[in-house]
Parts: structure tokens; C-alpha cells; sequence
């Protein structure tokens, strides 16, 4: 519990918090209606989507510059199958992840296979299925499918929670079960926190290389059919402003960049912070610039504070050290 | 009984056979241990016992029946467990992961965490170690991770223990306690592999030795009680390995220090520091892990702050802010403690590697280095340093740990250094190329470079040094002249190590 009072996590909660309340306060209290907290959330199930895929490459110790073209292709392909090909919804959703989940595998693979540095080989694959989308869409906006799946998109539970928020929480819990509490997600975490003493303790850094960017990329396909959903159509645009987002939420919730955290909540939270800049850019009409310019302080000063906290850590271990190792050692 | 057996193992690596038929055998119950110089074929033995390499030639067998390991999981299975030299062990984890993550243990799909702690429990237990299992790793000492990576090793069941180095980065304090826990599991019934550089632990916990010269077992399995500490060291080198004799050297004290410490303290805890080096004199700063010698040479340097007191480089009272003004305005050179690290860029050849703090004398018209003077210089001082090298383009990676120590000592001769921290200077350094070092740091002296030698090993500052500086807890706890007689010098230096007013809390 002392432990969790002092993570980042709760540094995020308390900001949030605050962050809320003078923001109901400055809205005059209309925030809190029923249809401002739907809208709040509808916009956030995406985003927490993307962090997360994010959080999961550079848990392992890798990143994923492809988030937006893999999202992006994905929708495309979705929108394409069901409104030119009259392919069944839920046949054409579950396409349109595999899809996603495959890119990501196929990003893993290539890692693994050919050595070459993870941001390169995202690179490529982003540029190659951004290609892909363009081909498929083109200049179009497909908007001509079932009109069950938009209705799903807008609907809420309650009318205040949006269901596409309930299923990117759904996603984060299940996603914290796998890196926390299954051999696998230990695994990829062990890889990321130390790939010598995990290959020496029998584990395939490979293998879990592998894994986290299918996981990256399964993600991404969610957050696909999140999208398709809850937009009014497919384009070619989807996906080009998710980039910078996928690394702002986790880096704000506190993941190393060198690997081995498993940051759920943190990025969660992160997330729901971004959006509440912009929530406050709409409530005082400041100009959109605005938001892109906080949101990348927030980034560059977590990643200051995670430093500054880790050289206090660091100073307070090597002054104890010497003492505890006597005091602790053999009984 | 015989536990384990590796018999007439072969190891090819293009171009070089690191194991020409290699015998080791382990007994149950005993401490085994596998000596040999830095090259001799150590690590590549406990590589292809581990499954990390498949072996060329010859046959592992564990109790009389041959195995074969095709990765570290197969090993642990058959029973061998290891402590190898890196630390190993994940971060972000708790004690109870870390040693059971060879194999967590899962209940219906998901780790089992009182599993965990309960395992864990048990092999802590069997260690007799007062840990919680749930405690996170990054809140353990150095040395207190070294137990837990041994009770990670014990997890897998194993009956066969391989320890390799296991005592390089604690405190002989701390090794006092582990040699505690390997003599518990010794009577256990466990046949433990003890792979050490520190002769005197040898003596001191193992029952019998295989020694290893050029791949190859020069010795395998004799008892210990019958041979003597120079006859180990003779079979590691290879001939008759005589005590280093170094020329007369003296140091005029008639001549003020050159750098000279007044009552300083520092941000990282010094207190009271005075200290004085003349030039051509080698002052030994000794002290155990953690005492604050590197953290003093880093203050010095402009790394960390002088809080108190101050520093007089030829007579006067400076403030060095950087690196770059400590070698530039007051000629001060460091070499590092850890030159994987800090000391040496593998990636680059040893021109630059050498090259590195001169380059502004170097270079001609908009910075440009002409190679071939850079070459020149850097030939020069290979040469003087009797550096092992095919070709200075060579990249420094590839050099063994005591020619890459030799350049990260040659790149501050090359900036013309007047005085010289040098920082455990022979960690993992084999005796042959120790000697070697030894007399390149007397030579420096006698030409009269002012020299402040840190080093946790007694031989080597018995050989060395002019004046013994001891330091405790970041504080000097005595000065000694240094009368070169091992024994009578080694009891003043423990003593005033161990001396009353222990200030830790």
C-alpha cells in the first residue's frame, strides 16, 4: 500500500482528479451531466487503446511506430469488406482484427529475424500498410455499412458510459492480467527488464519479442473496430494522428523506455489526462495548437520527473546498501 | 560419489579451440574449484554445461548417464543449477519471481502468487535467509541479490551448483556469509562448481581444483590440502611464477604534493578528507566496497560536489567544475574502475579509443585529424604500454580485459597527465598480465607521475604503493608508510578497516 502511495499511478490520480474538479468548477457544474461525461469518455476509448499498444512494445524494450498505419489499415479494410463486398459485420471485424493482429506478428517476426533495430522495421511496415490504406480507400470516406454497428458505436451504458469505453477497459484489464499473472506476460516483462538474465534463465527474448507485437497489434485491431464503430466512416486519414498519443500515455503513466514496466493503469490514467487538456481547450475556445503544445510538456516533464525520482531511488540504495546487506543477509 | 562429469570436452570458435579436451569431475558433497587464467576456457566450460553452447566433442554425464543440453531450460532440468558472473536478475520483479522464474508456478492458466511465496519461502528457508519473498529486487543489497541468485539456482532442484565469481562485487564481510550458505548446502549432499580469481577463498572453501590452461584441464581434480598457494599459481601460468621484483624507486620528500586534500567533503558523504600525493609517488587509497574512494576520485573530478575543504593542485587552492578542466588546467587524469563501462568505447578502433582526449592538439585546420598522425601518436604509446594489438584499426571490443585496460590507462599518458587516479586496476585481470600492470604503474611513478592507486586488493597495494591511505565509510581511518613486508603491512591494514566508532547506522 506505501508503495502504491508513492507510484506514479497515484501521482496521475491526484492530477486527474484535480484536474476534473477545476475543470466541473470552471464549466459551472455542466460537466458533470450525464451527456458531457458520455462525450468525455467516447473520445478517450481510442486513445487508451493506441497507449496501450504502445506500452506493450516498450515493455519488452522495443517501440511501434506503426500504431497508426496498422489501426488505420485495419479500419480500412473493414470499411471496404462490408460496404463494397457486403461482407457480414461481424465476419468483416473479425478480418479486419486478424489483420492487425498479423501486422503486428509480421512486425515481431521481422524484428527477430533479420536483427535489424525495431524503429526501422516499424518504419517500413508503417509506410508499407499506410500505402496499403491509401490503396483501399483512396479518397473516399466509406461510410456505407450497417447501420447496427454505428448504433453500437454511439451507444451507452446507462446512456453516461459509452460501450466502446467499456470494451477498451475490458482490453486494459485483460491486459494487466496477461503481463501480471500469466507465464507469458512475466515472460515478455522479464525480456524488457533484463533480456541477459532472462535468456539465461531458459526464457526466448524471441519469442517474447514476438509476442508483444502481436499483442501491439491485436490491440490495434480493437481499437480498429472501435473506430470504425464510432466514427461517421473510414478514410484515409484514420490512424495519422495516433503516433504521438500512443507514446504520450505511456510515457506520462511512467514506463521506461528501456523496458520491463507494465504500466496498465498508468497509461489508462495518462490517457484520460490528455483528454481532459483537451476538454479544457473546448470549455475556454483556447486555439487546438494549444493542446499539442501541453500535452508534449506533460510528456517531456514525466519523463524528467521519472528521472529526477529514479537518481533519488539510485542515491537512497547506495547509501544503504553496505549496512542492510550485514543486517539482512544470513540469520 | 560423482555427481557430475564432463569428460574430454571440445569447444571450436572459428579460428580458436577455447576447449581442447577438458575433464571436470563433481563430487556430491564437496566444493570443487575451477581456476584459470582470464582466457583459459572458465566461462566456456560453464557455457556448454549450462546448454548455452553445444560442445564439439566429449560427453557430459550426470549420474553415469549422458546428457545433452540444447539450451539453459534443459540443464536446469537435468538438475544443474547456476550463478553466473552478470547479475541476473529482473528488476521490476519481486525476490519470489526472480527465483522461481525459471518455472512460475500457475494455477488454472494464471501465476500463482502464494505459490510463489511459498516456493520462495522454502529456498529461502534452506538458505537460512531473512527475506520477503515479496520485497522487489531493486530494494536488495549487491549482496543479498548474489543469495537470492543462488536460491534461484537451488529452485530448479538442482544437486550440481555452479558459482561463478560469486564473491567479484561484495565485501569479504558479505562473503563471509555466502561461503556460510556454500558450506551448508556442501553438507547437503550438493556438488558445487566454485569459479573464483581469489586464491586465498579457494584455500579457504574448496576441497578439490581443476585447473585450466589454454583450454585445456592441467589439472583435474587433485585435493587442495596437498598442494600449495604457488604451485596452484604455477600450474595456471604455466611456469614457475616468481613474485614480482620491482626496481628501486624513491620518492623525494622534500618536494610539496602536488594535490593536496584539506578536510574535504563531498554531496555523496565524505568528511573530513586530507590526503597528499607528491609526483613520482604512488599513494594506495584501500578500503572495502563501498568505503567512497571512487566517489571521492569522482568529486575530485568535478563529478560530484566538494561540499567542504579544499583542493590544492601545485600549491593552490583550485575548484575543478568538469572533466574537460580537471585534464585541460590541472593535468589530472582517471582511470576507471569498470572500463567495460566507463573506461574504453568497444565499438571504436584504438586510435580513437587512445586518441579521445588529445584530439584538440590533434587537429589541424576546421578540427580535421589527419589519420596518420593520429596513428603515429597512438603507435607510440601501444608500444610503450607493450599493447597486444594486429593493428590499430582494430576495434577495441575485440582486445582481451587487459589490453583494454592497458588503452584506457594509454589515453591519459597521451594527455600528458602529471597526476593519475587510478581505480582497481586489475579486477578480472589474470596473475601473468597483473605483473604486467604492476610494473607499468612503478614505471609511471619512477618518471615521476604523481599516482593515487585505489584497489581493494592487499597484494597489490602491499607491491605498490609508497603510503597506505586506508578509507572507512567515507572517511580516512589512518595513513601508513608502506614497508612492502605482506604480513605486518595486511594485519595494519585490517585493523585499522575493522578499528573501533563504526559510524553506519
Amino acid at each position: 500500500m506505501k508503495r502504491f502511495v508513492r507510484s506514479t499511478e497515484m501521482t496521475l490520480l491526484v492530477i486527474g482528479l484535480v484536474f476534473f474538479v477545476g475543470l466541473v468548477i470552471a464549466s459551472g457544474g455542466d460537466l458533470l451531466a450525464a451527456n458531457s461525461i458520455r462525450v468525455l469518455l467516447q473520445f478517450l476509448a481510442v486513445p487508451v487503446l493506441i497507449g496501450l499498444a504502445q506500452m506493450v512494445v516498450l515493455a519488452v524494450g522495443q517501440l511501434n511506430l506503426a500504431v497508426g498505419a496498422i489501426g488505420g489499415f485495419a479500419a480500412a479494410a473493414m470499411g471496404v469488406l462490408m460496404a463494397d463486398h457486403g461482407v457480414p459485420v461481424p465476419l468483416a471485424l473479425l478480418i479486419g482484427f486478424l489483420l492487425a493482429g498479423a501486422a503486428g506478428l509480421l512486425n515481431g517476426v521481422l524484428v527477430v529475424l533479420t536483427r535489424i533495430n525495431g524503429f526501422i522495421v516499424t518504419l517500413a511496415t508503417m509506410t508499407i500498410l499506410l500505402g496499403v490504406q491509401y490503396r483501399l480507400v483512396g479518397t473516399r470516406t466509406v461510410d456505407a455499412y450497417p447501420q447496427g454497428l454505428k448504433t453500437f458505436g454511439s451507444a451507452a451504458l446507462f446512456g453516461v458510459v459509452p460501450w466502446i469505453f467499456v470494451v477498451a477497459l475490458i482490453v486494459a484489464a485483460l491486459l494487466a492480467l496477461l503481463l501480471k499473472r500469466t507465464v507469458p506476460g512475466r515472460q515478455l516483462l522479464a525480456s524488457g527488464g533484463n533480456p541477459i538474465a532472462a535468456r539465461l534463465s531458459g526464457i526466448s527474448n524471441d519469442r517474447s519479442v514476438i509476442v508483444a507485437h502481436a499483442l501491439s497489434g491485436a490491440i490495434l485491431g480493437v481499437a480498429a473496430i472501435l473506430t470504425v464503430a464510432s466514427s461517421p466512416g473510414v478514410n484515409k486519414s484514420i490512424g495519422g494522428d495516433w503516433l504521438l498519443p500512443s507514446f504520450a500515455a505511456p510515457i506520462i503513466g511512467g514506463a521506461l523506455l528501456t523496458g520491463g514496466s507494465a504500466v496498465v493503469l498508468g497509461t489508462v490514467l495518462a490517457a484520460f489526462i490528455v483528454r481532459f487538456v483537451d476538454t479544457a481547450r473546448a470549455e475556454f475556445s483556447l486555439e487546438p495548437s494549444w493542446v499539442n503544445f501541453v500535452v508534449g510538456a506533460v510528456v517531456l516533464g514525466s519523463v524528467v520527473l521519472g528521472q529526477v525520482r529514479a537518481r533519488r531511488q539510485e542515491r537512497r540504495a547506495v547509501v544503504k546498501a553496505p549496512d542492510a546487506a550485514v543486517a539482512g543477509g544470513v540469520s | 560419489m560423482t555427481l557430475f562429469e564432463a569428460s574430454e570436452i571440445v569447444k571450436v570458435f572459428p579460428g580458436v579451440r577455447a576447449l581442447d579436451g577438458v575433464t571436470l569431475t563433481l563430487e556430491a558433497g564437496s566444493v570443487h574449484a575451477l581456476l584459470g587464467e582470464n582466457g583459459a576456457g572458465k566461462s566456456t566450460l560453464i557455457k556448454v554445461i549450462t546448454g548455452l553452447y553445444r560442445p564439439d566433442g566429449g560427453r557430459l554425464l550426470m549420474d553415469g548417464r549422458e546428457m545433452s543440453f540444447g539450451s539453459p531450460h534443459e540443464s536446469a532440468a537435468a538438475g544443474i543449477g547456476v550463478v553466473h558472473q552478470e547479475r541476473n536478475l529482473i528488476p521490476g520483479f519481486t525476490v519470489g519471481e526472480n527465483i522461481l522464474l525459471q518455472k512460475l508456478p500457475t494455477s488454472r492458466g494464471l501465476v500463482d502468487r502464494a505459490a510463489i511465496r511459498s516456493e520462495a519461502a522454502r529456498w529461502l528457508a534452506e538458505l537460512e535467509l531473512d527475506i520477503d519473498p515479496d520485497q522487489p529486487v531493486t530494494e536488495l543489497s549487491v549482496a543479498q541479490a548474489q543469495l537470492v541468485e543462488i536460491a534461484k539456482a537451488l529452485s530448479v532442484e538442482s544437486r550440481v551448483l555452479l558459482l561463478d565469481e560469486p564473491t567479484a562485487s561484495i565485501t569479504p564481510n558479505e562473503a563471509a556469509l555466502l561461503f556460510r550458505v556454500v558450506e551448508k548446502l556442501k553438507d547437503d549432499g550438493r556438488a558445487i562448481l566454485f569459479v573464483s580469481h581469489k586464491l586465498e577463498e579457494v584455500f579457504q572453501i574448496c576441497d578439490t581444483v581443476t585447473v585450466l590452461r589454454d583450454g585445456a584441464s592441467v589439472l583435474s581434480g587433485g585435493a587442495l590440502a596437498d598442494l600449495t598457494r604457488d604451485e596452484v599459481v604455477d600450474l595456471m601460468v604455466g611456469r614457475v611464477h616468481e613474485a614480482l621484483s620491482l626496481p628501486e624507486r624513491a620518492v623525494d620528500t622534500a618536494v610539496p604534493p602536488i594535490l593536496e586534500l584539506r578536510g574535504v567533503g563531498t554531496a555523496s558523504g565524505h568528511a573530513d578528507v586530507d590526503l597528499s600525493v607528491r609526483p613520482g609517488e604512488i599513494v594506495g587509497l584501500y578500503g572495502l566496497v563501498g568505503a567512497g574512494r571512487s566517489e571521492l576520485a569522482k568529486a575530485l573530478l568535478g563529478l560530484d560536489r566538494i561540499t567542504a575543504g579544499e583542493v590544492r593542485v601545485r600549491g593552490e587552492a583550485v575548484k575543478i567544475r568538469t572533466v574537460r578542466d580537471a585534464l585541460r588546467n590541472h593535468k589530472i587524469g582517471y582511470v576507471t574502475e569498470n572500463r567495460k563501462e566507463e573506461g574504453v568505447f568497444l565499438e571504436q578502433p584504438i586510435t580513437r579509443n587512445i586518441a579521445v582526449t588529445i584530439w584538440d592538439r590533434l587537429r589541424k585546420v576546421l578540427g580535421y585529424v589527419p589519420a596518420k598522425v593520429e596513428t603515429a601518436m597512438v603507435t607510440s604509446y601501444v608500444e610503450q604500454l607493450g599493447i597486444r594489438i594486429a593493428s590499430p584499426s582494430q576495434l577495441a571490443g575485440t582486445l582481451s580485459g587487459g589490453n583494454q585496460q592497458k588503452i584506457s590507462l594509454a589515453k591519459w599518458l597521451a594527455a600528458q597527465t602529471e597526476i593519475l587516479i587510478i581505480d582497481e586496476p586489475t579486477v578480472g585481470i589474470d596473475v601473468r598480465t597483473k605483473d604486467a600492470f604492476h610494473t607499468l604503474i612503478w614505471d609511471l611513478a619512477a618518471n615521476g607521475l604523481a599516482i593515487l592507486l585505489i584497489t581493494s586488493d592487499l597484494p597489490e597495494m602491499i607491491t605498490l604503493a609508497d603510503r597506505v591511505v586506508v578509507m572507512r565509510d567515507h572517511r580516512i581511518r589512518g595513513e601508513l608508510p608502506n614497508n612492502h613486508d605482506y604480513d605486518q603491512m595486511s594485519q595494519q591494514v585490517i585493523r585499522l578497516i575493522h578499528a573501533e566508532g563504526t559510524t553506519a547506522a
